[in-house]
């Protein structure tokens, strides 16, 4: 009954490949801007606090497509020429998903405490030589669950880019599904590959997760 | 030197510092004891800049803290500081711990620093711990990592906020005798504490504060045998039973 789908295998696959070439973009970029989101949250010079609030505040209370189409109807105004579909949803992925990693590396700098920072700034250290070998590290190893968790929410979102034409795997099910018309087995095998690439993936995380805790260094 | 003049500090409403002055001379120990919340923590804080204060001067040798024009973090590298809580970085083994400074505020190279931490490992007794976590040293070994974390940069001074006040009582003793050799060697040190043997064996001098105020200093015999305040009478009479 899947014949639509072994057919189209390669074709499918591909989509795979694109879906997972821009989850791998969204997720560096959103995890790196997210470190500094966090930091700038926790910032006592107003002229970094409040921008920065103001940033997160807005993105977060608007749903993820409209930030995709916005992004992809915008950006040719500001650049002066069409832009194609896949850096588009990665600008919009990382700008969107730094304000849900911010959030959650806020949270984990929250859970060091002042004086272990004092003791770093006590040898010598830099703020950023702080931030980048203490803080970061620390809450980055904290938030590992959550971080595994928006991660793979991430993933799964990154299908919403086919709204601007980006031939992933949901888009690429949809136009062989408009030719072979079979929706229940094309969509089907979508979601099955979202949900074992979901599964493995959270599955290594818990693994290497538990593997840190044992040794004690969480 | 280590120069305190008139220093005043205010936490909002809370005057947590009144006119503190108070001079330290290379290689002495001076020892500051007083309930909590006398500010004595928030005193070690401001002589190397950890906390700003509103009015007054230190300097360490003749280079201002409140100066904006300072570079605190370079001061700082000549300042060691050891916590209550030892505060050793929890991802990092006790060798990371204490060649993390050197390598990347001085830029040593790898091999020197960890050649430094050993040394120190070896003289705070615990050189089979360089590749122990944190977490698997009972407090008082994580306490001697501290102190060697905070003399690898070399200081001239050091500072330690209560070392041993988070320790079991049987630990206490291995870490005093860090701190014992260190005076010993000549290192100049502002310590708070309440061991109180500790204070009459090395001490310099004895400061003892409440509410922010210095209200009695001596030098050890006359300290504990003849405080002139009521107020130092009655903390004495409550830690020396």
């Amino acid at each position: 009954m899947f014949d639509a789908v072994i057919r189209n295998f390669t074709f499918l696959i591909g989509g795979l490949w694109v879906t997972f070439q821009l989850s791998f973009f969204a997720l560096t970029g959103g995890i790196f801007l997210g470190m500094l989101v966090g930091l700038a949250r926790l910032s006592k010079r107003p002229w970094i606090y409040y921008p920065v609030t103001g940033y997160v505040n807005l993105l977060r209370n608007i749903p993820l497509i409209l930030v995709i189409f916005w992004f992809y109807f915008v950006m040719p105004i500001l650049v002066g020429r069409a832009i194609d579909p896949f850096p588009s949803a990665v600008i919009s992925f990382v700008v969107f998903e730094a304000t849900y990693f911010g959030e959650i590396f806020r949270a984990g700098y929250q859970t060091i405490s002042r004086d272990l920072v004092h003791a770093s700034y006590s040898t010598g250290m830099t703020y950023w030589k702080t931030a980048r070998y203490i803080t970061i590290p620390i809450a980055f190893r904290r938030m590992l669950p959550s971080l595994i968790t928006q991660s793979i929410v991430t993933f799964q979102d990154t299908s919403l880019a086919f709204v601007i034409g980006l031939r992933e795997l949901v888009r690429r099910s949809s136009i062989v599904d408009n030719l072979e018309v079979r929706s229940i087995e094309l969509y089907g095998f979508a979601a099955l590959v979202y949900l074992i690439v979901c599964f493995i993936g959270s599955k290594t995380s818990r693994y290497y997760e538990e593997k840190g805790r044992k040794a004690n260094i969480l | 030197m280590i120069e305190i003049k008139k220093l005043n500090k205010w936490f909002d409403d809370f005057h947590v510092l009144a006119d503190i002055d108070e001079t330290i001379e290379r290689g002495q120990t001076v020892v500051i004891c007083g309930p909590s919340g006398s500010g004595k923590s928030t005193l070690l804080r401001c002589v190397n800049g950890l906390e700003p204060f509103q009015k007054g001067e230190v300097t360490v040798d003749g280079i201002s803290v409140s100066d904006p024009k300072t570079n605190l973090y370079k001061l700082r590298e000549k300042i060691g500081m050891v916590f209550q809580r030892f505060e050793l970085y929890p991802h990092m083994t006790a060798m990371e711990n204490i060649t993390l400074a050197p390598l990347k505020v001085r830029k040593w190279p790898k091999k020197k620093a960890e050649m430094k931490a050993m040394a120190l490992l070896e003289r705070v007794g615990i050189p089979e711990k360089a590749d122990a976590y944190p977490a698997n040293l009972s407090g008082g070994q994580q306490q001697r990592v501290a102190i060697a974390r905070s003399l690898a940069m070399e200081p001239d001074y050091m500072m330690f906020d209560e070392p041993t006040s988070a320790l079991d009582p049987e630990m206490i003793n291995e870490v005093l005798e860090v701190m014992i050799d260190l005076v010993k060697e000549g290192m100049t040190m502002l310590v708070v504490t309440h061991e109180m043997g500790f204070a009459r064996e090395v001490a310099d001098e004895i400061i003892f504060m409440d509410k922010g105020k210095i209200v009695e200093r001596g030098t050890d015999e006359e300290f504990f045998t003849h405080p002139k305040s009521e107020r130092t009478k009655a903390f004495l009479s409550q830690i020396l039973v």
